[in-house]
């Protein structure tokens, strides 16, 4: 990654910056394309080395929002170069420019294999990184037993297992047969056993996709993932350099939960008490603090451990402490709290009993209805929407209609549907719901016939 | 995988239709994937003039796509304003994004910042997200030693080496800036060593 002979393309990118309009900037890029172009038809003359210089190039000016439609053979052909400098730009280049459908892939999935299953580290993460990123449904045939071979092996180091974890899991979503779910209860139980941290932020991912789509075979992983939380969330065996603002390893943490929301019930009584607990922690545990960062590391895993205690349908007091800091957060000032209060009290709706206890934030909602951040004000409308019923009818259907009038172009569409559909379907007698229907069709008309 | 495009349509009545299907799903938010696909669509670093610094795509979008996607991101997010949240939806995704300003610039008071955009599925964890992005700009920064605009357009080849090493498949590879430093300074040391052989 040195400089050294990149000079070419510092130049160019300088020249560039350097054009005074953009119709200096496109004569600019043609002549370099031209060359490129002409250097790129003397395939046999060119070297690795020159190549890679070229499709650099190529990349930045693709960046800028030009049409590159030559090159792409070039950058895939660098796949094969002996060297490292040229086999990097070569990966890189053809994850940034061909996606995976691309005919020229499929004539490198020899060279990426050889990659892989070679002998040379360097070379097999870089066939798994860009198998990870585009890899489709032939590389998905060709590869997957080759990149699962890597995963499960205890000779292979962290750096090539975690990228495995992942490209196997872009191989299983282009192809889910790859993955032969006889074998892999056994191996998941295994992989979920990782001490790496690295390896297990991507097996994990890994493993959330996994049971999405098949729980039943991996019931014997459940009660490691609640191990997994308890051991992060007391901070134990957790090098600091997977401590993150110290909180230990919120993603793996977050991803954890998610994994957890695809079981439907824990049988296990201790398994359920001890998961409990450790919810129980974070709920009551998270506290606002001053750094930006933490703060959101802190809330992110607190806002999926409110959704898994959604899901597994906690005690009515769990409940009630959940919807209370819903409550809390869909009134404080910092507006990314905010936003996922008001979307998280809409995922409770699907809890039959949260339905009243939310219905007593509803001023706060109809606050947030006309908040200056569009986000905030769709999650409102969407809010008020799911929670309308008989006895708030009138009041939300009114609140919608008389903020219709003020509201912005983007809202307008779905307000008015939105307050259409409760006016129909709550309409308390015909009279107040022709009064509202002909209210807001006054609104719309006007609305058309000024524009 | 799902994508709902808003009719634009401008009757009441089949505005009615399609906009009553449209809230439905939106609103009940059970967005039913055949696999799991909360991943990353893709992430976009884009200038406070809309110049595209860096763009990175986990699913397959073709190139007229991919310009369209860029306009209309760039239109929504550049147009924000700094006390709003963080998050946007579009087209039935979300996109988290965050501004960066590079601490030199902001003392020299030039107006330059980044805007780092990563799209993901409405179900996502939005928090967890904003918090990979961060992780990002802590490891350029580490890197570039307080990154700023100039250093992604001159080493923007580094920075998609480094984005490498962080995302996967759209999925978070590794959380430790340590190791990625590390890996990151064992491939320079490979390339240089090639590069003085080659002499």
């Amino acid at each position: 990654m040195a400089l050294t002979g990149m000079r070419g393309l510092s130049v160019f990118i300088s020249d560039v910056r350097n054009c005074q309009n953009k119709e200096q900037e496109r004569l600019r890029v043609d002549k370099e394309l031209g060359n490129i172009r002409t250097r790129f038809k003397n395939e046999k003359a060119l070297t690795h080395y020159e190549k890679k210089k070229y499709v650099w190039k190529m990349l930045y000016i693709y960046m800028l929002g030009y049409d590159v439609d030559f090159g792409h053979m070039e950058a895939v052909s660098l796949i094969s170069a002996p060297k490292y400098p040229e086999k990097q730009v070569g990966y890189i280049v053809t994850s940034c420019l061909l996606t995976e459908n691309h005919e020229f892939l499929r004539m490198a999935i020899n060279t990426v294999r050889n990659d892989i299953i070679g002998r040379n580290e360097t070379f097999q993460c870089l066939a798994l990184t860009m198998v990870g990123n585009i890899g489709g449904k032939e590389f998905s045939e060709s590869l997957a037993t080759d990149v699962q071979k890597l995963l499960l092996s205890s000779s292979c180091r962290p750096l090539v297992r975690k990228k495995a974890a992942l490209c196997l899991l872009r191989l299983y979503r282009k192809n889910p047969d790859v993955i032969n779910i006889d074998g892999w209860y056994d191996r998941m139980s295994q992989l979920l056993d990782e001490r790496d941290l690295g390896v297990l932020t991507s097996v994990m991912s890994l493993f959330v996709a996994l049971v999405s789509n098949n729980v039943e075979a991996y019931w014997n992983c459940l009660p490691k993932c609640v191990k997994i939380l308890e051991r992060l969330g007391r901070n134990q065996d957790v090098p600091q350099e997977y401590t993150y603002y110290g909180i230990p390893s919120p993603w793996i943490q977050v991803k954890t939960m998610r994994a957890l929301q695809y079981f439907p019930t824990i049988e296990d009584p201790n398994t359920r008490r001890a998961l409990f607990e450790v919810l129980q922690h974070i709920l009551m545990g998270t506290d606002v603090v001053k750094n930006v960062n933490k703060n959101n590391a802190a809330h992110a895993i607190l806002f999926e451990a409110l959704a898994l205690v959604v899901h597994l349908d906690a005690e009515k007091e769990m409940m009630s402490q959940c919807v209370a800091l819903l409550g809390k957060f869909i009134a404080v000032r910092e507006p990314n709290i905010r936003y996922l209060g008001l979307e998280n009290m809409t995922r409770l709706l699907l809890v039959s009993d949260a339905q009243d206890i939310i219905k007593r934030h509803q001023a706060q909602i109809i606050i947030s209805l006309k908040d200056p951040d569009i986000s905030i004000r769709r999650r409102a409308l969407d809010l008020l929407y799911g929670m309308c019923d008989v006895t708030n009818a009138k009041d939300i259907v009114e609140e919608l209609l008389q903020y219709l009038n003020t509201a912005d172009l983007a809202m307008r569409e779905e307000l008015a549907l939105k307050a259409a559909i409760l006016a129909e379907k709550f309409a308390p007698d015909l009279s107040w719901y022709s009064y509202q229907f002909l209210h807001q069709f006054h609104i719309i008309c006007s609305d058309i016939f000024q524009m | 995988m799902v994508r709902l495009y808003p009719n634009r349509c401008q009757l009441v009545g089949s505005a009615f239709i399609s906009g009553f299907l449209i809230s439905l799903v939106r609103s009940f938010i059970i967005d039913y994937y055949l696999f799991c696909s909360f991943q990353i669509h893709f992430v976009i670093l884009i200038s406070r003039q809309g110049k595209v610094r860096l763009t990175k795509w986990y699913s397959p979008y073709q190139q007229k796509e991919r310009s369209t996607v860029i306009r209309e991101l760039s239109g929504l997010i550049l147009t924000r304003g700094p006390k709003l949240c963080n998050f946007v939806e579009w087209k039935g995704f979300k996109v988290v994004y965050r501004r960066h300003d590079s601490i030199i610039l902001v003392i020299l008071n030039l107006y330059a910042s980044l805007y780092f955009c990563i799209c993901i599925d409405p179900d996502d964890n939005e928090l967890e997200i904003l918090e990979i992005i961060h992780h990002f700009v802590e490891i350029l920064d580490r890197y570039f030693g307080s990154v700023c605009e100039l250093d992604l357009i001159f080493n923007f080849h580094k920075a998609y080496y480094i984005l490498d090493e962080i995302l996967i498949a759209g999925e978070l590879q590794e959380s430790s800036k340590k190791t990625v430093a590390r890996l990151i300074a064992a491939q320079v040391n490979v390339t240089e060593r090639c590069v003085s052989l080659a002499f």
